[in-house]
């Protein structure tokens, strides 16, 4: 049997809003050691499908381990996975490191937790003030602080870089590296290319809903002069205009 | 267990709205205790006097019983205001199941609504006891039935939090669950239970019912004993968490 610690394994995923195929009979996995990328155009179904990951939305069909099991069956699901969403998710009246507090004690942890992430994160003297007075690069910061909390096996981060200023970026990216370096798994999504070319070194493209191609950057673009060639052509519908239905996928 | 209600209190206590509601029915019990006492054998049929038990039992239930509505709206506003501000993700990451969140929504509240109902008593008595005693009333904290309606206080504040706390996670919508709430328990029932022909069924209602626990007497509105009262109002209160567990679980969080 292969190693499950920290494996993500997808599998048959399938949801449907009212008529619509958000995801559709979707497969792949995301092994430990690397950062995988999960690409696709605005709408294809990314954000439902990490949702399903961790069972904040309920699939039609099919299911998602992590490390072997559904994430909501975890005894301790924070130290299972790390999931950055959104860079929402906060009460503007509640201190930064107050939002930590609270999910330090929902899941167990020493209070001290939250200053750590705080200071990992570049935010220990943000920490103390409203979320209200955020930019949308400290509210993202605080969400992957929030997800850094448990220090868990896997991260999992839906758009992570939506908002950070090219410093930021970089800080990101050497952040997510270290930890697949330290053994750990790293999926996220995202529709800026650069950042993936950057960023990962596995990917997964999804186009409405389905499975297109997965595997290791280097293979997927070489000789085909560079990813966004690639995403492109593998995503393109026939005679098919920018898809409407806003950022959410 | 333990722990989420920790963490709900975590919540409660870390954003200054407890502190407005405390506020907010705190001066209710003064305002209600200053008038109740500045209307005795003025207000005709509409309260006893207050030399009476009745009179007494009435000025306790109403003055420091107001709080409830109030910690409902608490309950609502920090449950469904969950959704609103999308930290309901956050929240079930942490505690994937469901159902287990919103029983540490209903506990917390029923628990702050103790803390409300004991602040509010000691409100009402501070101002109301020297007063009385100035007119010549001296009213016993643990004659005449006095404590047993201060009880029924201390539980219909509680069972209050507890609807809200169901409610909201029944509702999601905040500003809609608080609306409705308290269009519902200061209008439309108010309207309903002064109306006779209505009252095989009325005294069963909620916010009568949590009369009726801690007989907050109005002429013309048909109560039920403590008992059945408190009874029938933790009913509703079960049933709504019950809802709102039910609710909550099948929820897709998008």
């Amino acid at each position: 049997m292969v190693e499950e610690a920290g494996r993500i394994v997808v599998s048959g995923l399938t949801k449907r809003f009212g008529r619509v195929i958000a995801v559709d009979d979707l497969s792949f996995a995301a092994e430990p050691g690397s950062v995988t990328g999960f690409l696709g155009p605005n709408g294809a179904g990314k954000t439902t499908t990490l949702r399903m990951l961790v069972g904040l939305v309920v699939p039609d069909a099919g299911g998602a381990t992590i490390g072997g099991h559904q994430y909501t069956t975890s005894a301790a699901p924070g130290r299972e996975a790390g999931v950055v969403l959104e860079a929402a998710g906060f009460h503007p009246g509640r201190s930064g490191r107050n939002h930590l507090r609270v999910y330090c004690t929902a899941c167990g942890y020493p209070l001290s937790r939250a200053d750590q992430v705080l200071e990992r994160t570049g935010l220990t003297e943000a920490g103390r003030r409203r979320v209200r007075g955020y930019s949308l690069g400290m509210r993202q910061r605080l969400a992957l602080a929030t997800a850094l909390l448990g220090d868990p096996a896997v991260l999992i981060l839906d758009e992570p870089a939506n908002g950070l200023d090219p410093e930021g970026i970089a800080w990101l990216r050497n952040l997510l590296q270290d930890y697949a370096r330290r053994g750990r798994t790293v999926l996220f999504s995202s529709h800026a290319l650069p950042e993936v070319e950057q960023l990962a070194e596995r990917v997964v493209i999804i186009g409405r809903g389905k499975l297109v191609r997965a595997g290791p950057l280097a293979e997927l673009t070489a000789g085909q002069g560079g990813l966004e060639r690639v995403f492109l052509s593998l995503t393109a519908t026939p005679g098919d205009s920018p898809r409407p239905g806003g950022e959410r996928s | 267990m333990t722990r989420l209600i920790a963490a709900e209190f975590r919540k409660l206590l870390t954003i200054r709205l407890w502190l407005w509601i405390l506020l907010a029915s705190a001066a209710w019990t003064i305002l209600y205790t200053a008038l109740l006492i500045l209307l005795n054998n003025r207000t005709g049929e509409l309260a006893p006097a207050l030399s009476t038990t009745a009179g007494q039992h009435a000025l306790f239930a109403i003055a420091a019983g107001g709080a409830g509505p109030l910690v409902a709206v608490l309950a609502v506003a920090q449950v469904a205001g969950e959704y609103r501000h999308r930290t309901a993700a956050t929240t079930f990451l942490a505690t994937p199941h469901r159902r287990l969140v919103v029983a540490a929504e209903v506990i917390t509240f029923l628990l702050a609504g103790v803390g409300y109902a004991l602040a509010c008593i000691v409100i009402n008595l501070v101002v109301a006891l020297p007063w009385l005693a100035g007119k010549g009333i001296h009213v016993s904290v643990f004659g005449n039935g006095n404590a047993g309606v201060l009880a029924a206080v201390v539980i219909s504040v509680a069972v209050f939090g507890m609807i809200g706390a169901g409610l909201g996670a029944a509702l999601h919508n905040q500003l809609a669950t608080v609306t409705a709430m308290l269009l519902y328990l200061y209008v439309l029932e108010p309207l309903i239970s002064h109306i006779a022909s209505l009252h095989s069924w009325t005294p069963y209602l909620p916010g009568v019912a949590a009369d009726g626990l801690t007989q907050a007497i109005q002429s013309g509105v048909r109560l039920l004993s403590p008992w059945a009262g408190g009874l029938m109002f933790a009913a509703w209160a079960v049933a709504f968490a019950i809802a709102g567990a039910a609710v909550t679980a099948r929820t897709d969080i998008t």
